[in-house]
């Protein structure tokens, strides 16, 4: 039985043809390249190569960003892809995530003219990883009090400092890093081989097995003048790209909710028990059901958000609640599927349970789910509640 | 040099079939996709296209929903694409016929096409659009390749490879090959939706489709399989093996 997706209320009609093509071509390719290598990559913890190479071959990394060789699709076809390569894994999705809207995103906002034209071609057809220095070990949900520093040294940085959880860290060819500059948050564009910095891999996950995460060190990194990204200071940087990959996720997190759905019905219509598959008992169809409830309403949010990304009248908050609600309620029909698969649901013959590891990072990264509860607290009452300071 | 591929769209091997009033029930097919022996066809025509400058004009014959399979032929890299709109149903004589004014009016120097299509598996347009075109064709063929102004086609045969010359226009019908098919990317699917179809009736062609020659008379389900048999306990087991040896056939 092929993958069946969800889409109760036909929300992809919505679509242009075009977006749907897309959709199918990454569905297609989910089918043929990530399924049936999935569960070996996760025992073995690598990223596979060739998943790099097809992505970049696709032509859909950096999909919303025009010019310079990138796609120039819509938000909302962005939005797709993130879906259908999350259906297969949140590793993946997290590569396609991090490769596009944070490290090429801010290239391509923030960086000069000669910086786009070094990297963004190569980045967009998959030749160059790039990741994401933003979170310390000790500044997660507090990035502003980072410690990393970069000071001017001659015709030189000096980066000095080290970065945490930096899905694609080992792998990449360049890392797009965020210092205090004189105080000030700059981001620096360091490359695999500069001296002074090292990306070993964090080794020992239970989630996202598939996905490449590193320490990012810097010991008196030296880098180039021109690896300043010069149009931005402060924590918008960080922050506009962070928007970008949220947004990202909130319809990710529908691709894995999606994958489980399916694989949970199916499980259930064929697992006869006391002389009937269990989809004929009320328990099983009342978490069917509200699985379909959820899924449904998770889609229409991500879509919504999208037409409001496309258009420009969006703010940070609608990808907040997107992000927030979207992973947790993927998160609980992760763990509603496996309980619908019973034993069986903890093998990895089945996607569910580890959908369910996977989405417990998503849920933590980008933003944990307390933290978008708190900006959203903040726009409801105007009070912010981060910190006991005012 | 100009090739032209003959693609049907036809419901995807996923997709379930019901059946109304003895023909399938077109409106539940929630997914129509490109048959796949034309798409062994259509990348066979890409690759002459890369390898021999060939101009690819993919020709489909169906309703206004099969224009989606020629906007997935240019995701690919057809350059031409034709449409010859039909909505009505009709036998293979007269699609024959339409089809060949089609490549008729592409100007095309060889056609390539599916050995069959996946859902009526007639396999009868390509040798019947030969005939009407008259021209040879080569049947069950993997690989078409332009040698010296001649067309070089590969088939498979029951005591190996066989490679057959072929020294003017004709129309070859198309195996699964060793060629793995290719992928649309994002580029391609933003430059089809750039590619006028040339949309056409029969009537434009001049092609009547009253007479079709030979048509579908009905459609059924297969036959359900009988029950299975079971056998219990070590004494059954001369009788399972006397039964696969003799009925089954498998030892």
């Amino acid at each position: 039985m092929g993958y069946e997706a969800l889409d109760f209320y036909d929300v992809d009609s919505l679509l242009t043809d075009e977006e749907r093509m897309i959709r199918d071509v990454v569905r297609d390719w989910v089918d043929e390249s990530v399924i049936p290598k999935i569960e070996n990559a996760c025992r073995e913890g690598v990223f596979l190569d060739e998943w790099r190479q097809e992505l970049g071959g696709m032509g859909i990394l950096g999909a919303p960003l025009k010019g310079y060789g990138c796609p120039g699709l819509s938000y909302t076809a962005y939005g797709v892809i993130c879906r259908e390569l999350e259906r297969g894994d949140s590793g993946i999705r997290s590569f396609a995530s991090v490769q596009g809207s944070l490290a090429m995103y801010p290239i391509w906002d923030f960086g000069s003219e000669e910086q786009k034209e070094k990297y963004l071609p190569g980045m967009a057809s998959g030749e160059l990883i790039g990741c994401f220095g933003l979170t310390e070990p000790d500044y997660g949900s507090n990035p502003g009090d980072m410690v990393t520093k970069a000071e001017e040294d001659d015709d030189h940085y000096i980066l000095n400092g080290a970065k945490m959880w930096i899905t694609n860290g080992t792998i990449a060819d360049l890392a797009v890093v965020w210092a205090k500059l004189d105080g000030v948050i700059r981001g620096f564009i360091v490359e695999k081989g500069d001296e002074g910095f090292s990306a070993p891999e964090m080794k020992g996950k239970h989630s996202l097995k598939a996905s490449v995460t590193s320490e990012l060190v810097f010991q008196d990194c030296k880098i180039p003048k021109d690896r300043i990204l010069p149009g931005v200071k402060g924590l918008r940087g960080p922050f506009s790209c962070l928007n970008n990959a949220r947004y990202g996720i909130s319809w990710g997190a529908v691709g894995a909710a999606q994958s489980c759905f399916d694989s949970a019905r199916s499980y259930a219509m064929s697992r006869i028990q006391f002389d009937h598959p269990i989809a004929a008992y009320q328990l099983v169809q009342n978490k069917l059901a509200w699985m379909l409830r959820e899924i449904t309403k998770a889609q229409l949010l991500a879509y919504h958000l999208g037409v409001k990304k496309d258009s420009g009248e969006w703010v940070p908050e609608h990808i907040s609640l997107a992000k927030m609600n979207n992973v947790d309620i993927a998160l609980e029909i992760a763990r509603v599927a496996r309980d619908i698969h019973g034993a069986n649901g903890i093998l990895d013959e089945y996607p569910v349970m580890r959908h369910m590891a996977n989405l417990e990072s998503v849920k933590t990264y980008e933003g944990t789910h307390d933290i978008h509860n708190l900006i959203l607290g903040r726009h409801i009452t105007g009070i912010q509640a981060f910190t006991r300071e005012a | 040099m100009k090739v032209a591929v003959l693609i049907k769209q036809v419901p995807d091997t996923t997709a379930r079939i019901s059946i109304a009033g003895g023909s399938v029930d077109e409106g539940s097919i929630s997914k129509w996709t490109i048959s796949p022996y034309d798409e062994y066809a259509l990348e066979a025509a890409l690759k002459l296209q890369s390898e021999s400058g060939a101009k690819v004009v993919a020709i489909t014959l169906g309703p206004q929903r099969s224009s989606k399979s020629l906007i997935d032929a240019a995701a690919v890299g057809a350059d031409e694409l034709i449409h010859v709109l039909y909505e009505g149903s009709s036998g293979s004589l007269s699609l024959q016929g339409a089809l060949a004014a089609a490549v008729r009016k592409s100007e095309a120097d060889i056609v390539l096409a599916g050995k069959q299509a996946a859902d009526t598996n007639s396999g009868s347009t390509a040798p019947g659009v030969a005939q009407m075109l008259g021209l040879p064709c080569v049947g069950l063929v993997s690989e078409v390749k332009a040698v010296d102004g001649n067309f070089v086609a590969t088939r498979s045969t029951s005591s190996g490879m066989e490679r057959v010359s072929v020294n003017g226009p004709c129309v070859f019908a198309f195996d699964k090959g060793d060629e793995e098919l290719r992928r649309p990317n994002v580029r391609g699917i933003m430059m089809a939706k750039k590619k006028p179809i040339e949309s056409l009736s029969p009537a434009d062609l001049g092609v009547s489709m009253e007479d079709g020659g030979v048509n579908v008379e009905s459609v059924g389900y297969p036959p359900e399989k009988p029950a299975g048999q079971t056998f219990q306990g070590a004494a059954s087991a001369s009788e399972v093996v006397t039964k696969l040896r003799e009925e089954a056939n498998v030892i």
